[in-house]
């Protein structure tokens, strides 16, 4: 039958690793901030295309950095799914770090207690070295996603010259410079507010491990 | 620590109890693990859940190798039953577990892979064990509803997995039940909640009543022996079962 059911926890403070887990739920959580911010983009660079049709050929580098802004956010969208897809690896590759944690603690119980029995010993050697391989492909996942945010600072670092170049443009449009003026303002806030996330992933502490 | 008691011997036939945790974390129920060896192989019988592998492991090693368990037998698929089966298997990857067909495939779940499962019939079936011939007896739905019990003809010796269980007080040291009356007391409540089936407790009751048993021994709380065993099965066959309130 099973345990009774009781608010008792009865494994021991979370581990490095099972820290990890909730520092990829942050990771997750910024990602998906972003992709959102890059729906956005993407939506207000369609409006910013038509406003500059309408604004005919005084809009024209305008409507090129409107253009431009649409592509980054589908490369923005595109590599923050990539970094979607290496996330969900490092889910898996932490589960099976905190099972071997687990299975290591047991059998070195085991083996404590039973006074170094000899194929428990192994068991456990087995097992460690199991855990080391397990640790070493998850440093690995670490570094191809510090890999993966470093192009994707690049990306955005593109996208805010975009937008710094869609504010001088605005000045250029006439009697429709203040409505592109608004618009390539907003385009500045959003990859601010992107420019941010990213930070903040940068500086997640699951980065800072070996 | 737990401790290992020998509760049955004929030469190299050997049932062993591995009982009484006394240091296990509070929050986990107290269970037994029963070996039964012949001519030098063991089949471990609901080895236990993860966090008491240890002790089970180690007590079990002081009265016999832990090489020489030859297969595990898991009468259901909970957690305080089976869920050390991964450390086993660390143990001894080869290791076949015998458990219901029904459970096959969610036992591996806590490990394992499809291989290192023997999967019984409903209708149950007999286990080799180096000459000796065990039976898993069908006792669905009490609790699980793909459940074995499994019976050694030749010790008299039935094991009755959640049936007959008792949460007995902390105090209570001794492997055999001493005061019928008094004991039960501790399995009515359990047996109550946890049997589901009032049809299938009573067909349980017939089938085993023509077994010859000695001692009848639950996965929680005490062995029943001698006139203690017929006494469960008559106290078990008049309780009313599957009630909850809620
Ligand atoms: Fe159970
Ligand atoms: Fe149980």
């Amino acid at each position: 039958m099973m345990s009774f059911c009781r608010a008792v926890s009865v494994v021991p403070a979370p581990c490095a690793a099972g820290r990890d887990l909730a520092r990829i739920v942050q990771i997750n959580e910024e990602i998906k901030a972003i992709v959102a911010l890059a729906f956005k983009i993407n939506i207000m660079a369609l409006n910013a295309i038509f406003l500059a049709k309408r604004a005919g050929s005084t809009a024209l580098g305008f409507s090129v950095l409107s253009n431009e802004l649409r592509v980054f956010s589908q490369d923005l969208k595109s590599a923050m799914a990539g970094l979607s897809g290496l996330i969900h690896q490092a889910v898996a590759d932490v589960s099976v770090l905190l099972q071997d944690q687990r299975l290591v603690r047991l059998l070195e119980a085991a083996e404590m207690h039973s006074g170094g029995n000899e194929r428990v010993r192994e068991a456990l050697r087995a097992r460690q070295e199991k855990m080391q391989n397990h640790g070493a492909a998850l440093a690995r996942q670490r570094r191809q996603l510090q890999l993966v945010l470093a192009n994707v600072a690049q990306l955005v670092e593109l996208g805010g010259v975009l937008a710094k170049s869609a504010k001088i443009e605005a000045a250029y449009g006439q009697s429709f410079a203040p409505a592109l003026a608004q618009v390539s303002g907003e385009f500045d806030g959003v990859v601010e507010a992107i420019r941010h996330s990213l930070g903040l992933l940068h500086k997640s502490e699951f980065f800072a491990q070996r | 620590m737990k401790a290992t008691q020998c509760f049955f011997q004929d030469g190299e036939h050997k049932w062993l109890a591995i009982v009484r945790d006394p240091e296990r974390p509070e929050a986990l129920i107290d269970t037994n693990e029963y070996l039964v060896a012949y001519g030098g192989a063991g089949l471990l019988i609901d080895p236990g859940g993860a966090e008491v592998f240890p002790a089970v492991f180690s007590a079990l090693s002081s009265e016999f190798d832990p090489a020489a368990i030859a297969g595990l037998f898991a009468s259901h698929q909970d957690p305080d039953i089976i869920s050390s089966l991964a450390l086993w298997l660390e143990f001894n990857p080869k290791l076949p577990c015998y458990v219901s067909w029904l459970w096959a495939s969610f036992i591996p779940h806590f490990g394992g892979s499809a291989e290192s499962f023997v999967a019984i019939p409903d209708e149950g079936m007999a286990i080799d064990l180096n000459g000796l011939t065990l039976q898993a007896v069908p006792a669905h739905y009490l609790h699980s509803s793909g459940n074995f019990h499994l019976y050694d003809a030749r010790a008299k010796v039935l094991f009755s997995g959640d049936v007959g269980a008792a949460l007995l007080p902390a105090k209570s040291a001794s492997l055999f039940v001493e005061d019928f009356d008094a004991h039960i007391r501790h399995a009515e409540a359990f047996h109550r909640r946890w049997m589901g089936s009032n049809e299938a407790k009573r067909a349980w009751c017939e089938r085993v009543s023509r077994l010859d048993i000695d001692m009848l021994c639950p996965q929680h709380g005490a062995i029943y022996q001698g006139a203690d065993v017929e006494r469960f099965i008559n106290w078990f066959d008049a309780l009313r079962v599957g009630v909850a309130v809620g």
